[in-house]
């Protein structure tokens, strides 16, 4: 019973930390209507200027709350002026995509200027503790609950009592409705932008404070948490972000009390899909939330797509294949051979995506279902690499769409929420079921690809293979989309409801869609897998799904040849920028945010 | 001004080629044909810090290597090729490296998920994949191109489960970062342990981006344990160790060797005095190999040297005198790291490879314990309980 009161004790604590950050995602979100992953990398910025001036300004911790709060908030509305305000009214997959570039740049340039060591980062507080249960809670503790809670508490009356904050409110509900009624809705985003990230910064440092740790690429983990809390508590909802960020904390808690430390993960994310599906609203969204996503697909951006001859293709295509002929470099071939393993899953992204319209975040989760499962057919039970692998397809098509089924009444954000916590439990999973997977110590000496006595090792070999897979898939989805199934697919991607009242069965034709799309991505996985000869939990992480959304995005959602070119792009432009090394995931956060900029619709345009 | 002028040029120059390979231009360079080592390793991403710290240890032995009049007149270099510890990306580097004919061996990747999907590529292609950081038990059975001198868990665990049973604990709680590093170390310790006669009363698992572990820590103190052993890095063992006293457990810590590091106490705080650990590099040590290391460590870069420099130094240390002894053959190299013996070494004292797996046995141990912010050996006092 002791314990009990340390569980939960401990689970307030934490919750209080996500609270920090939440808050400012909830404000963000509730106006801009957008995940700002961003955000995360405002509070690795603040955590940093406050290092900073404790360390040559010797400022005490109200004047270095200051010192942070200032030129974050001060990012934030530069965040919002240079990066999402010229997006306004473009499908809102783009400034979705705009902050994660942006958080790949910023996280990487404090990388730059701090070096990627952690830092320490001392509060100078009482050295009193306060005895609860077991255990005891100290100043800081007591701190960030105080800002947590005074700051929802400040924006809340804020919200509700100033005038400002009445066109947050308004240009909330409805941006449109607001502007007509004179509200300067630009402004508004502005200083709502501005006093998240202010916030942001601020619980950067209370959170380094508080671990006395900070390093770059904290950001991720920390926005992550956020977005589940957030969701928690119903979106835009403030004090529904404290409340959601508790009952995080505490889930957490009581999940490492029950089953160990290892499942902790597992919980917060199986609680966000569990609140998606039963209320998706949150606790404190109230019906209104979900009305205010688009009926129609205004989520990817619509546009004509650009349509390349046949002819074209084809000799692309042969090219292709009769490239290893020139004897170019195996290290060309390899990472053309990334490339195609990175097309597959793109074609599969793209599909789900683009053609029908449910986004996808966590489709690096499809990659190690297949990759795992070819690989423990092939190591553990002594099949072929031959039947593995399009066993290891069939399952992941299979689990996939058994994974997603519950989530497919959900749309726009929620689904992309939905489906990044969906490849984080595939991961945690694999990390978890020891007996099955082996667990952290992944699965070693897979065997290279063979079919009737020939082994595929060489990088020809290899590249022929991946290349094969990957026109295959290709022509089977162009076919696929040019058929009556895929008219379907982007008629419940166009208007979900309209949809419904033709007679369409929207669920059937959405696992259609992630059943096709598993097999191609479950392949590639496979292939991957017989490629590396080892795997672990970490090999398809989520930032490969990142990686997956880029792609399909910058080739133009649902178009097959666009995915193809996007995962070349995007495979070889970290490549290329070899030679810059530490400065190259910093061109790559930029060239992002430049395509999404003067080119949302992709390189080819969306079909 | 004309010379200080001349002068930046010059520094900027070096530093510019600094960026793209290894650092140039030292006075008495050997003129001839460069020996090219490759590196594959993380210099973005979540790993970064590590690729960042193999550098210092690199370019430290090179200094010495070079200033010496390098391999038979012929200076060495590096070339590091950013892989962010991403196995996609290994795969290509390994591919760019067998091609490339002035590579003569390759050095690391930082993690197993990273280093062992690139093994089969350099073992088809016969060019040795050294990793010094690769304590998998199964990264050398990649092949016999594939090398390992990091510390094999199989010797560094029983030590310290040695070491908890002369400090006087018979009831271990175990914490691990559940990698496969932790895993194995974990499995490793805990027979150790219950061979020496302990009782091991609870074991953890933590994922590497966990910050807060109070939770744990509470079912930790509930097993009652009369010590907690970490399996951790400098910065998670930091973390664990400010808040171990937040949930009202008064047990020591014990530490594996990899939290040594400056690192350590600088996160820790004062929460890292009391905390026993060993290590296999301990600046204090007076053996003559740690002492030039750690002298010269400090005077180049103003800094105490953790054990990710000294093996990255190491390495270098190694390959110079392979190279010497037995050429810059791609085949000789391995079979030349099969002959060498009692190579100095930083960690090992002096370092000898088994060929059967290709590892070397025997690191060197020191007792540790933290005492007034610094990590001291320790001098037999067991702990006073409570």
């Amino acid at each position: 019973m002791n314990s009990f009161i340390d569980y939960t004790i401990n689970g307030l604590v934490v919750g209080n930390i996500y609270a920090l950050l939440a808050v400012g995602l909830a404000l963000i979100f509730g106006v801009a209507n957008l995940i700002n992953f961003a955000h995360g990398s405002v509070y690795t910025i603040g955590a940093y200027v406050g290092c900073a001036a404790i360390t040559f300004l010797r400022t005490p911790l109200p004047l270095t709350i200051l010192v942070v709060a200032v030129p974050c908030g001060a990012l934030g509305a530069l965040i919002e002026r240079v990066a999402l305000r010229p997006l306004q009214g473009r499908a809102r997959i783009a400034p979705l995509l705009a902050t994660i570039g942006l958080s790949f740049v910023l996280d990487q340039l404090v990388q730059l200027v701090a070096s990627p060591n952690p830092r320490a980062l001392p509060a100078d507080l009482p050295d009193w503790r306060l005895n609860v249960g077991g255990g005891s809670i100290g100043p800081m503790d007591l701190l960030i609950a105080g800002v947590g809670l005074a700051s929802a508490g400040l924006l809340y009356g804020f919200l509700r009592f100033t005038k400002l904050g009445y066109a947050v409110r308004a240009t909330a509900q409805d941006r449109d409705a607001a502007r007509q009624m004179g509200v300067n809705v630009d402004a508004v985003n502005s200083a709502v932008f501005a006093i998240a990230s202010a916030l942001g910064g601020v619980s950067g440092l209370l959170v380094g404070m508080y671990y006395n740790h900070i390093d770059p690429t904290m950001s991720f983990q920390a926005t992550l948490k956020g977005v589940v809390a957030v969701v928690i508590g119903g979106v835009g909802n403030v004090p529904g972000a404290i409340v959601g960020s508790l009952l995080l904390g505490l889930t957490e808690s009581y999940g490492v009390a029950l089953f160990g430390t290892t499942y902790r993960n597992l919980f917060a994310f199986a609680l966000l899909i569990l609140f998606l599906v039963l209320l998706p609203n949150g606790l404190f969204g109230g019906r209104k939330a979900v009305e205010a996503e688009p009926l129609t697909g205004t989520f990817i951006a619509p546009s004509r797509a650009l349509r390349a001859p046949a002819w074209l293709i084809a000799a692309a295509a042969l090219a292709a294949f009769a490239l290893p002929f020139g004897w170019p470099s195996p290290y060309l071939l390899q990472t053309l051979t990334n490339a195609w393993l990175a097309g597959l899953l793109a074609l599969s992204l793209t599909l789900v995506a683009g053609t029908a319209g449910q986004m996808s975040f966590g489709h690096a989760g499809l990659l190690a279902i297949g990759g795992y499962a070819s690989a423990l057919l092939a190591t553990d039970w002594g099949v072929s690499p031959l039947v593995s692998v399009p066993v290891a397809g069939a399952l992941t098509s299979v689990i996939g769409t058994a994974l997603v089924f519950p989530a497919f009444r959900l749309r726009g954000h929620y689904i992309a929420i939905a489906t990044l916590a969906i490849g984080e439990i595939v991961g945690l999973v694999i990390l978890n079921w020891e007996s099955l997977t082996h667990g952290a110590m992944g699965v070693s000496g897979i065997p290279p690809l063979s079919a009737f006595g020939f082994e595929a090792t060489s990088a020809r070999a290899v590249y022929w293979l991946t290349l094969a897979a990957l026109v295959a898939f290709a022509l089977l989805q162009a076919r696929l989309s040019s058929s009556h199934i895929g008219r379907t697919l982007r008629a419940l991607r166009d208007d979900e409801v309209a949809a419904r009242a033709h007679g369409v069965e929207v669920a059937r034709y959405k696992a259609l869609a992630f059943g096709f799309a598993g097999f191609g991505a479950g392949i590639s996985g496979a292939i991957s897998a017989h490629l590396y000869t080892y795997l672990n939990n970490q090999t398809f992480d989520s930032q490969l799904s990142l990686l997956a959304v880029t792609m399909a995005t910058l080739g133009g959602m649902g178009n097959i040849l666009g995915a193809i070119l996007g995962a070349l792009a995007l495979v070889g432009l970290p490549e290329a920028f070899r030679f810059a090394a530490e400065y190259r995931i910093l061109i790559y956060g930029l060239v992002l945010l430049a395509l999404v900029r003067f080119r949302p619709q992709g390189l080819l345009g969306t079909a | 001004m004309l010379v200080w002028s001349s002068l930046t040029r010059r520094v900027l120059f070096a530093a510019a080629l600094s960026v793209f390979a290894a650092p140039a231009a030292f006075a008495d360079e050997p003129k001839g044909e460069p020996i090219l080592l490759g590196v594959s390793g993380p210099l973005t991403g979540p790993n970064a810090q590590y690729g960042a710290q193999w550098k210092k240890g690199f370019d430290l032995a090179l200094d010495e290597v070079n200033g010496k009049g390098g391999v038979k007149g012929r200076p060495l270099q590096y070339q590091f090729e950013d892989s962010q510890a991403d196995p996609r990306q290994t795969v290509a580097i390994a591919q760019k490296f067998v091609s490339d004919p002035k590579i003569v061996v390759e050095l690391g990747d930082f993690s197993s998920t990273a280093s062992m999907a690139a093994s089969a590529i350099y073992q088809r292609a016969g060019l040795v994949q050294f990793g010094f950081t690769n304590s998998h038990p199964n990264f050398t059975k990649g092949g016999d191109y594939i090398w390992s001198s990091s510390v094999s868990q199989a010797d560094e665990t029983p030590r310290l489960a040695k070491y908890a049973s002369e400090l006087g604990f018979k009831k271990l709680a175990v914490l691990y970062l559940n990698t496969d590093w932790g895993r194995t170390s974990q499995t490793l310790f805990t027979s150790a342990a219950k061979s020496l006669g302990a009782d091991v009363v609870a074991v953890e698992g933590y994922q590497p981006d966990e910050k807060d572990f109070r939770s744990t820590l509470v079912r930790v103190r509930d097993a009652n344990p009369d010590v907690v052993v970490l399996i951790s890095y400098y910065a998670d063992g930091a973390l664990i160790a400010r808040q171990i006293r937040s949930v009202g457990l008064k047990t020591p810590i014990l530490a594996n060797g990899s939290i040594y590091s400056p690192k350590f106490i600088e996160l820790a705080g004062d929460a890292a005095n009391g905390v026993f650990s060993e290590t296999n590099f301990f600046p204090g040590e007076p053996r003559p190999e740690v002492q030039n290391f750690v002298t010269k460590f400090r005077a180049r870069y103003n800094e105490d040297p953790d054990t990710f420099n000294a093996v990255a130094y190491d390495t270098i240390v190694l390959m110079s005198q392979v190279f010497d002894k037995f050429g810059t053959d791609r085949a000789a190299i391995r079979d030349g790291l099969a002959k060498i013996t009692d190579v100095p070494s930083v960690i090992f004292g002096k370092a000898t490879f088994d060929p059967q797996t290709r590892r070397v046995a025997g690191a060197r141990a020191v007792y540790l314990v933290v005492k007034d912010g610094k990590f001291t050996p320790w001098d037999g006092a067991k702990p006073t309980t409570n």
